[in-house]
C-alpha cells in the first residue's frame, strides 16, 4: 500500500466512539483517543477496567467471543477495521500480538518464527532463513538461540519464550504491535530486558501494551492512558498523567490510593 | 488431657504415620499382585504353545502356508493366519482412523457447544455396543450388500470385517482424540489467530500437532483393539486360513481361529499347543505394535518440540 505523507502524519491508530459489549455488558464505554505512529502507549488500570478488551478490539480478538459486539469506529492507517468488508485476516497480519503467558507452539524455535511467513506462502529457505535471522535479532534473541534453531521453542526460560514470541510477532512485519501484559509472568531481569526490547521496537512498530505494572508504563511509554469501570478516564502523554494527572481518579490511582 | 488427645490424634495423621503405612502396603500388594498375575499368564501362554515345537519347527509355524490343524499329521503353517490378522489390522485402521480423526476434529474444533454436547455421548454410546452386534450387523446387513453389489461368493469376508472393525474403533478413537484435541491450551490457538491464522491453518498447524501425543495413543488404542477382536472375526470374516489375494477374499484371523479351535481339539494335542503359540504370536504383535508407536510419539516429540 502507497503512503501519502497526509498519511503519514495522520494517528497510527484511531478510536472513535468505541463501545464494546459482551452480550448485555458494556465493556467498552465511548473511547475517543489517537495513538500516533511510532510511539508506545501504555494502558492502565486495575483489573477488569476494559484496557485488555480494548487491546483486542486492535486485532478483533473479540470477534472469537460469542456475544461479543463492537459500536463506534476504530481506524488503522486511516481504515476503519470494523467495516464490512475487512479482511480480519489481513488486518491480524498487519497488527501483531504478545500475549500475557508466553505461549511459543509446541515446534522448534525456527519453526515458531517461521509460523507466520508461512502461513502467508513464502517457502522459499533463504528468505525464511534471514525473516528468522533478523525477527530473532529484533526481539534481542538470536545470540542465545542462534546454534539451537531446531530445538524446541517450549525449551527455553520464560523470558527467552516471550522474547521468541515478540520475535514471532514481528516476523509478519506489523505495523502496530499489540502486547497485553508480556511482562507479568517473568521475573524481574527477564523483564527488564523485555522493556529494553520494546523501546527499541518503537522506531520500527506502534507498540499498545496493556500492563498492571506503573513504574512500567511510566519507564516504557510515551502516553499513556487510565481506563476505569470500562472509560477512558484520561489520556496524554506520559510524563503529564505521571506527573500533572488532570482527573483525581488518575491521581487517586497512580499514587497507589485504589486499584 | 484434651491437649494429650488432640496430639495423639496428630501423630496418627502424621507423615509416615500407620495410615499412611497402611496406604502404601496396600497399593505395593495390590500391584505386585497383578503384576503376579500377568506374569502367570504369560508363563502358561509360554510353557502351553513351547510344546508344538516338538512336533514341527518354528520356521515352519510361521512361514508354513497349510494350516489343517486335524490331520494326520497336522499341518500347522501360520503364516496364512497371520498374514490375515496383520491384513485386517491394516485395512480395518485405514478405514477406522482417518474417519475417527475427522470426526474428532469435528466435536472438537468445529461443532458448536450444543451439538457436541449431542453428538459426544452418542459415540461413548456406540463404544458400549457389545462386539457380537456388530459381528451380527455384518452378518445380515452388510454381508448380503456387498455379495449382491460385487458380484460375490461371499459376502463374509476380509472387506466386510474390516469395515466393521474400523466402525468399532471410532467411539474408542474418536472421544479420546477429541479429548486430546480439547486439551490444547487456548493460548496456542490465540496465537495462531492472532498471526493472521484461518480456524483450518490453525487446526492442521498447531492443533493437531500438539495433539499428536494424544491422537497417537488414543489411534493405538483403536489398532489394539482391532487386532485382538476376536467375535466380529469370528461372524464376518469368512474364516478360510489362505493368504488374501484381494479385499474381498475371506481370512482367517489368529484371534478367531483361536476361539473356533479351541474348543475342538483335545487337551495336550500339538492342535492345542498351536493355538497357544498362535495366542503368544498375537501378544507379540501388540507388543510390536506399541512399542513402535513409542517410538514414534518419541520421534515426533523431538521435532515437533512438544512437551504437553
Amino acid at each position: 500500500m502507497d503512503k501519502t505523507e497526509s498519511d503519514l502524519d495522520l494517528p497510527q491508530v484511531r478510536t472513535q466512539n468505541l463501545d464494546l459489549y459482551y452480550g448485555a455488558d458494556r465493556v467498552l464505554r465511548s473511547l475517543n483517543f489517537d495513538i500516533p505512529r511510532g510511539c508506545v502507549a501504555a494502558f492502565i488500570g486495575p483489573s477488569g477496567c476494559g484496557k485488555s478488551s480494548y487491546l483486542r478490539c486492535l486485532n478483533r480478538m473479540n470477534d472469537f467471543i460469542s456475544g461479543a459486539r463492537v459500536e463506534g469506529r476504530v481506524l488503522i492507517d486511516g481504515e476503519d477495521i470494523y467495516a464490512s468488508g475487512v479482511d480480519v485476516i489481513a488486518l491480524r497480519r498487519r497488527v501483531g500480538m504478545v500475549f500475557q503467558k508466553p505461549n511459543p507452539f509446541p515446534m522448534s524455535i525456527y519453526e515458531n518464527v517461521a509460523y507466520g511467513p508461512r502461513l502467508f506462502g513464502v517457502k522459499d529457505r533463504e528468505t525464511l532463513d534471514e525473516t528468522v535471522r533478523s525477527s530473532l535479532e529484533g526481539a534481542a534473541l538470536w545470540n542465545e538461540v542462534k546454534d539451537k534453531l531446531n530445538t524446541p521453542g517450549t525449551g527455553l526460560s520464560g523470558g527467552q519464550q516471550q522474547r521468541l514470541c515478540i520475535a514471532r510477532a514481528i516476523a509478519t512485519e506489523p505495523e502496530v504491535l499489540l502486547m497485553d501484559e508480556p511482562t507479568s509472568a517473568l521475573d524481574p531481569l527477564s523483564t527488564s530486558r523485555i522493556e529494553e526490547l520494546i523501546r527499541d521496537l518503537k522506531s520500527r512498530f506502534t507498540v499498545a501494551i496493556v500492563t498492571h505494572n506503573m513504574q512500567q508504563a511510566a519507564r516504557i511509554s510515551d502516553y499513556t492512558a487510565f481506563f476505569l469501570l470500562g472509560e477512558l478516564v484520561e489520556y496524554g502523554t506520559t510524563s503529564q498523567i505521571f506527573t500533572v494527572p488532570v482527573d483525581k481518579r488518575t491521581e487517586d490511582y497512580i499514587t497507589g490510593r485504589f486499584g | 488431657m484434651g491437649l494429650r488427645m488432640g496430639k495423639s490424634e496428630t501423630t496418627s495423621h502424621h507423615f509416615g504415620g500407620w495410615g499412611d503405612k497402611a496406604a502404601a502396603r496396600t497399593a505395593f500388594s495390590v500391584s505386585t499382585i497383578c503384576i503376579l498375575i500377568m506374569g502367570f499368564i504369560l508363563y502358561f501362554l509360554v510353557k502351553e504353545s513351547l510344546p508344538v515345537l516338538k512336533a514341527t519347527t518354528l520356521s515352519e509355524l510361521l512361514f508354513g502356508m497349510d494350516w489343517y490343524p486335524q490331520e494326520t499329521p497336522p499341518a500347522l503353517g501360520m503364516f496364512p493366519l497371520i498374514a490375515s490378522s496383520l491384513a485386517v489390522t491394516f485395512l480395518s485402521s485405514a478405514i477406522g482412523l482417518p474417519v475417527s480423526i475427522v470426526i474428532a476434529v469435528f466435536t472438537a474444533e468445529i461443532a458448536p457447544r450444543r451439538l457436541r454436547s449431542l453428538v459426544k455421548p452418542l459415540l461413548e454410546l456406540l463404544g458400549f455396543l457389545p462386539s457380537i452386534v456388530f459381528g451380527f450387523l455384518g452378518m445380515v446387513v452388510v454381508a448380503p450388500w456387498l455379495q449382491a453389489r460385487f458380484n460375490l461368493l461371499t459376502g463374509l469376508n476380509m472387506a466386510n470385517a474390516s469395515a466393521l472393525l474400523g466402525m468399532m474403533m471410532v467411539p474408542i478413537v474418536g472421544s479420546l482424540a477429541d479429548e486430546a484435541l480439547c486439551a490444547v491450551p487456548r493460548e496456542l490457538r490465540d496465537a495462531s489467530y492472532a498471526l493472521g491464522a484461518t480456524r483450518w491453518e490453525t487446526i492442521r498447524r498447531v492443533v493437531l500437532p500438539s495433539a499428536l501425543p494424544g491422537v497417537l495413543s488414543a489411534s493405538l488404542l483403536g489398532v489394539m483393539r482391532a487386532t485382538g477382536e476376536t467375535m466380529v472375526m469370528l461372524m464376518a470374516a469368512g474364516g478360510a486360513a489362505v493368504i488374501p489375494q484381494s479385499l474381498f477374499d475371506p481370512v482367517r484371523p489368529l484371534t478367531s481361529t483361536i476361539a473356533a479351535e479351541m474348543g475342538e481339539t483335545p487337551v495336550g494335542s500339538e492342535h492345542y499347543h498351536a493355538l497357544f503359540f498362535a495366542g503368544l504370536i498375537l501378544l507379540l504383535i501388540t507388543l510390536a505394535i506399541n512399542l513402535l508407536s513409542a517410538k514414534i510419539e518419541a520421534k515426533g516429540l523431538k521435532t515437533k518440540g512438544g512437551n504437553l
